[in-house]
């Protein structure tokens, strides 16, 4: 039994993996806290409201309680949500502290990594988090929630999705003084921005100089309600620029309706020919192409650089009330790295869609976006495709595409660099790594399609 | 208790919600009055699709 890297933090127990499933040990420290809110029906209330990921007690001794959440397909990482996915989790944290605030429990901490998003919604997947109110006691978690949250919301707001990825680079969330720093003057006139960020960053510096040890700080429960209440109405209203401005990709592209048909139907065949149920569409934009394949797939991870192509993703499928995509925002000329101690806290981008097992990889309209603009030979984009699944169908948009025309041009001097970017360098480079099984030209386009199968040991 | 205090708020911070707390009591009835005024002058605001609430209320109706 090995405690997973990432649960190191809070004593009351830690999630180790067996014989691949994560299972959750709770130690004697916490039994009080775990058996009050289970048997005030707190875990069951809120596994009704889909809000808390659904457990079963496996085992209890005097030592130890072992409970077995329900199993995440993957983890994504806050570094890795749409405005939407990160404003939808910061309200799902806030919305469970005043249930359990209205029923005497409280959560102990806030952070975004307590959050996952599975069968398509936002949940809460620290059981361990929720102990038993204490009169009169502030939220201790409210100063981490805005670091985790509220900052990094308010800067992505402001200055684009880039803000995001805040809790990549700063694991514990963004300072408030920095958040505060980054904000514009005007925010100081805004009653919850001033309050949250302002203030509580004045607070953490006077600190550290005043000793206030004997004081004890006091707050009822129902201006605690009120408190968690204003913030979550001020999060809920906010919306990013960038995201509402955004128009569709596919009103932009460079073939015709029928073209994009036969490019789905091959697509379609193909996953079914090799009977794919899990699928990753890297370079997916907003789940058009995942979405044709919802009827014969169990799993499709939708990944994408651009933050508003897969907050469309994300919102498009809450409105369908479909929950087989996994929409991911990720740059694949830099994806998630693992960070935190000893780099195992949270895993890279690579290594978990590896755990997914997922059948195939669709590259559709990638390949020259890595080649000719991330410059990376066909080599090196034929191995990392080769780690990620057995099948690879990917698109190849030939120097005649208007894109690729676009891009060599762009490279002026430099463009005879470019000169090996052709179909046969391509497949001969591909071939190395894959067996070739199918490749058929996408009718009224310079595109063609392949579908390999990785060459084994 | 000090076990479970693994995460450390700060004593600053927890004092400083009593005033953030005043000013959100302030804020939701400022909201309040507007929302009231808004609704008496016939200004409805329309609960938009992608909010929070829908994505769970689908799933109590599928139930």
């Amino acid at each position: 039994m090995l405690r997973h890297p990432s649960s190191y933090r809070d004593p009351s127990g830690f999630v180790y993996r067996e014989k691949g499933a994560f299972y959750r040990q709770i130690n004697p420290v916490y039994f009080e806290e775990y058996h009050t809110a289970k048997n005030a029906g707190i875990y069951q209330k809120l596994f009704d409201k889909k809000w808390l990921i659904p457990h079963k007690e496996i085992s209890v001794d005097e030592e130890k309680i072992i409970i077995l959440p329900e199993q995440l397909d993957f983890i994504s990482y806050p570094y890795e949500w749409s405005f939407s996915q990160y404003k939808h989790a910061a309200q799902l944290t806030l919305r469970i502290q005043i249930f359990l605030l209205e029923n005497n429990f409280s959560l102990k901490d806030a952070s975004a990594f307590n959050i996952a998003f599975h069968k398509g919604k936002a949940v809460f997947i620290d059981t361990l988090s929720i102990e038993q109110y204490k009169e009169n006691a502030p939220w201790r978690a409210l100063k981490q929630f805005n670091e985790h949250f509220f900052g990094p919301l308010l800067l992505a707001q402001k200055y684009g999705g880039q803000y995001l990825k805040t809790l990549q680079h700063s694991i514990n969330g963004m300072a408030l003084s920095e958040v505060k720093r980054q904000l514009p003057f005007t925010s100081r006139f805004h009653p919850t921005i001033y309050s949250h960020i302002h203030l509580l960053s004045k607070s953490d510096t006077k600190e550290s100089s005043e000793k206030t040890e004997s004081k004890e700080a006091r707050l009822s429960k129902s201006s605690q309600i009120k408190m968690l209440l204003a913030l979550e109405q001020h999060i809920n209203t906010m919306t990013s620029k960038e995201n509402t401005e955004w128009s569709s990709y596919y009103d932009q592209i460079n073939y015709q309706e029928e073209s994009f048909q036969a490019k789905k139907k091959l697509v379609k065949e193909w996953c079914a020919a090799i009977e794919a149920r899990k699928i990753i569409d890297l370079g997916g934009n907003d789940g058009t192409f995942a979405k044709e394949l919802l009827d014969q797939a169990d799993q499709i991870m939708v990944s994408d650089i651009d933050q508003p192509a897969i907050d469309q993703c994300y919102l498009n499928q809450l409105k369908s009330k479909e929950n087989k995509l996994l929409p991911i925002v990720c740059d694949l000329m830099q994806p998630s790295p693992a960070i935190g101690f000893h780099h195992k806290e949270r895993d890279s981008f690579t290594s978990r869609v590896i755990d997914f097992q997922a059948d195939v990889t669709m590259a559709l309209a990638l390949i020259h976006h890595i080649t000719l603009t991330g410059n990376v030979p066909f080599e090196m984009s034929a191995a990392y495709f080769a780690k990620l699944t057995p099948y690879l169908i990917i698109e190849f948009p030939d120097r005649e595409d208007s894109w690729v025309k676009f891009i060599l041009d762009s490279k002026r001097d430099a463009r005879h660099l470019f000169d090996d970017y052709t179909i046969s360098a391509f497949a001969k480079a591909y071939q190395k790594k894959f067996k070739l099984l199918k490749s058929e030209k996408i009718e009224g386009t310079e595109r063609t399609l392949f579908l390999f199968e990785r060459y084994e040991g | 208790m000090n076990y479970l205090l693994y995460l450390d708020p700060g004593l600053g911070m927890m004092i400083a919600q009593a005033a953030i707390a005043a000013i959100a009591g302030f804020v939701l009835f400022y909201k309040k009055v507007i929302t009231t005024v808004k609704a008496w002058i016939g200004l409805k605001k329309q609960q938009k699709d992608s909010s929070f609430d829908s994505n769970y209320e689908q799933d109590s109706e599928s139930k």
